[in-house]
């Protein structure tokens, strides 16, 4: 019955691009072709493909390493420390989250042409590391820290970064490991817009994109290209996330 | 507390200046590349932007812009309205989907990463060039397109589906209007649960950071789990509920299909005018702070941060 009824639809193949959920999860025919034919396209590049590869790795890395540094130190101490101007400088925060670069986008370009960083890295890194959600998720988790603790640390004469460094920032570790995986997932993906225009400094998402525009006779070659991208953020997802495991903010306190 | 500070103003000097050092480096790239093309766009909105070879020209046209937006555009009053009304329905949903998603994401079980990963699987579906491709993957297309005719012609089958929830709810003697959001919500299930990826690994983070002592603690004392939840869970993760509101409302508001960011972006680089582009911006961006600040405001009442 089965058999006869996989045989009619066999027959009818306009009927497998909607509906039938059979004809979506059961992969007819397995083939790795679109993998071969991804490579046979990245060896024709203009410049070697591991250009773009290094391009994007080396961005995402420093990009995502320096924010989290960078803005857990301005969370720390927004939580933690009085000093004139620290409300303002919240709101500040809290208010330019809202604005889309798209929005921004003229007078952005502007900034980078007047500081000579277009067709750079710093282009694209050095405004990720003020990407002002990250402060604010860390500012949040911060403010959960006993002052008692950051206290015992001081009175034992620790300097006020290495309060920060080993005592701050274990304790509000699930935080920045979901921080990573945030700003990782921004930097894996930039195209570089339109800060970078020479071939040699583009990254892995614009040269990917390059395959794409072949349109519909590279169908499988874009699978093939939108599976490895994903696999890469969703593999530090699953290793950051198996990495998390419950810290204790309030223990090691006797009241 | 004054006569402490007068002793010890040395020592909040101090303080202030490791305050300053540490928020510096941050503050410097918010200025340069925040601020600063955002007072650039203030100024933008008051004139006429016109590219020329060598940069731009600008001319000053005062309120026109804004006159333009609210007077001229047959469009803008009504996208705006419905874009906040969009907004002001789905953020509770998913703040508090997300919500119920972490706590049960949090329970110990077999195979929890990969069950986290399936809920975060949206955020890294729909950015960068993995979007790029769904929308040009023709197959992917045909099977919507034919999955929404579907839709609209066998529409009999989830008008049913909402009218039987509708009737049990209705011998609840509920409100109407509190039914018809409740409906209206399955019926939104899909943006939804796309829309609360992040939200839920912010909570995860929160959960994780609550020391299993002060469960002991209760466990010890007798409590029952309904009153962990609320006596103890609830008030260690309200500082997330806060973050987890504003960047809801703000991704909400700012997600490329949103309509009025469509009409911004449409302005600004189809219709090249570039100074109605950032007035429209800027009106939108005066309501979202209205209400964010009065969402912010009525929030921070109830959050509890530790002492």
């Amino acid at each position: 019955m089965a058999k006869t009824k996989a045989k009619a639809r066999r027959r009818k193949p306009n009927r497998s691009l909607g509906g039938d959920i059979t004809n979506i999860v059961i992969v007819r025919n397995p083939s790795l072709e679109n993998f071969q034919d991804l490579f046979i396209l990245m060896q024709q590049s203009w410049v070697p493909f591991s250009r773009y590869i290094l391009n994007t790795v080396f961005i995402t890395a420093v990009g995502t390493v320096g924010h989290v540094i960078v803005a857990s130190m301005a969370a720390y101490v927004l939580a933690k420390h009085k000093f004139p101007g620290r409300v303002l400088f919240f709101n500040i925060v809290v208010l330019s989250l809202m604005f889309s670069y798209h929005v921004t986008a003229i007078p952005s370009y502007l900034t980078m042409s007047f500081l000579g960083w277009i067709d750079t890295y710093y282009a694209i890194i050095v405004p990720q590391l003020a990407y002002s959600l990250g402060l604010f998720l860390m500012k949040q988790f911060m403010e959960q820290i006993p002052d008692s603790l950051l206290e015992a640390a001081r009175i034992d004469g620790a300097s006020e970064f290495r309060v920060f460094w080993q005592i701050a920032m274990p304790t509000v570790k699930p935080a920045w490991l979901t921080l990573v995986i945030f700003v990782f997932q921004n930097l894996w993906n930039t195209t570089g817009g339109t800060y970078i225009y020479r071939e040699e400094l583009k990254t892995l998402p614009y040269a990917l994109q390059q395959i794409l525009a072949g349109g519909i006779a590279r169908a499988g070659v874009a699978a093939a290209v939108a599976l490895l991208m994903m696999s890469v953020p969703i593999t530090l997802f699953i290793i950051t996330q198996s990495n998390i495991i419950q810290t204790m903010t309030t223990s090691g306190i006797k009241e | 507390m004054n006569i402490k500070s007068k002793h010890r103003l040395t020592l909040e000097g101090k303080k202030a200046i490791t305050g300053y050092m540490f928020i510096a480096p941050f503050l410097v790239g918010l200025f340069v590349f925040f601020i600063y093309p955002l007072i650039q766009s203030i100024i933008f909105s008051f004139h006429d932007l016109e590219v020329t070879a060598t940069g731009y020209k600008l001319t000053y046209a005062g309120l026109n812009n804004f006159r333009r937006a609210f007077f001229v555009d047959p469009d803008f009053r009504r996208i705006l309205v419905e874009s906040i009304t969009q907004m002001i329905t789905d953020v509770p949903l998913i703040v508090m989907f997300s919500f119920f998603a972490a706590t049960l994401l949090n329970q110990e079980f077999k195979g929890r990463a990969f069950a986290r990963a399936v809920f975060f699987l949206p955020v890294i579906l729909t950015s960068g060039v993995i979007v790029a491709i769904e929308n040009s993957d023709m197959l992917l297309n045909m099977a919507r397109s034919s999955f929404e005719e579907e839709a609209t012609t066998g529409a009999a089958a989830s008008v049913v589906q909402a009218l039987e929830l509708r009737r049990l709810l209705m011998q609840t003697r509920l409100d109407p209007r509190f039914i018809g959001y409740i409906t209206g919500a399955i019926d939104n299930i899909y943006q939804v649960v796309t829309a609360s990826g992040v939200q839920i690994l912010v909570f995860l983070a929160g959960l994780q950071t609550i020391s299993p002592s002060l469960y002991e603690a209760a466990i010890v004392e007798g409590a029952t789990g309904w009153e962990k939840f609320w006596k103890i869970t609830f008030p260690m993760i309200s500082p997330l509920i806060l973050v987890n509101v504003v960047y809801s409302i703000i991704d909400s508001f700012t997600r490329p299909t949103n309509q009025v960011m469509q009409m911004i972006m449409d302005a600004a680089f189809r219709q090249s005018s570039y100074g109605y582009s950032s007035a429209i911006a800027w009106v939108y961006f005066i309501a979202i702070m209205l209400i964010l600040g009065i969402a912010v405001g009525i929030i921070s009442r109830w959050v509890f941060y530790q002492e």
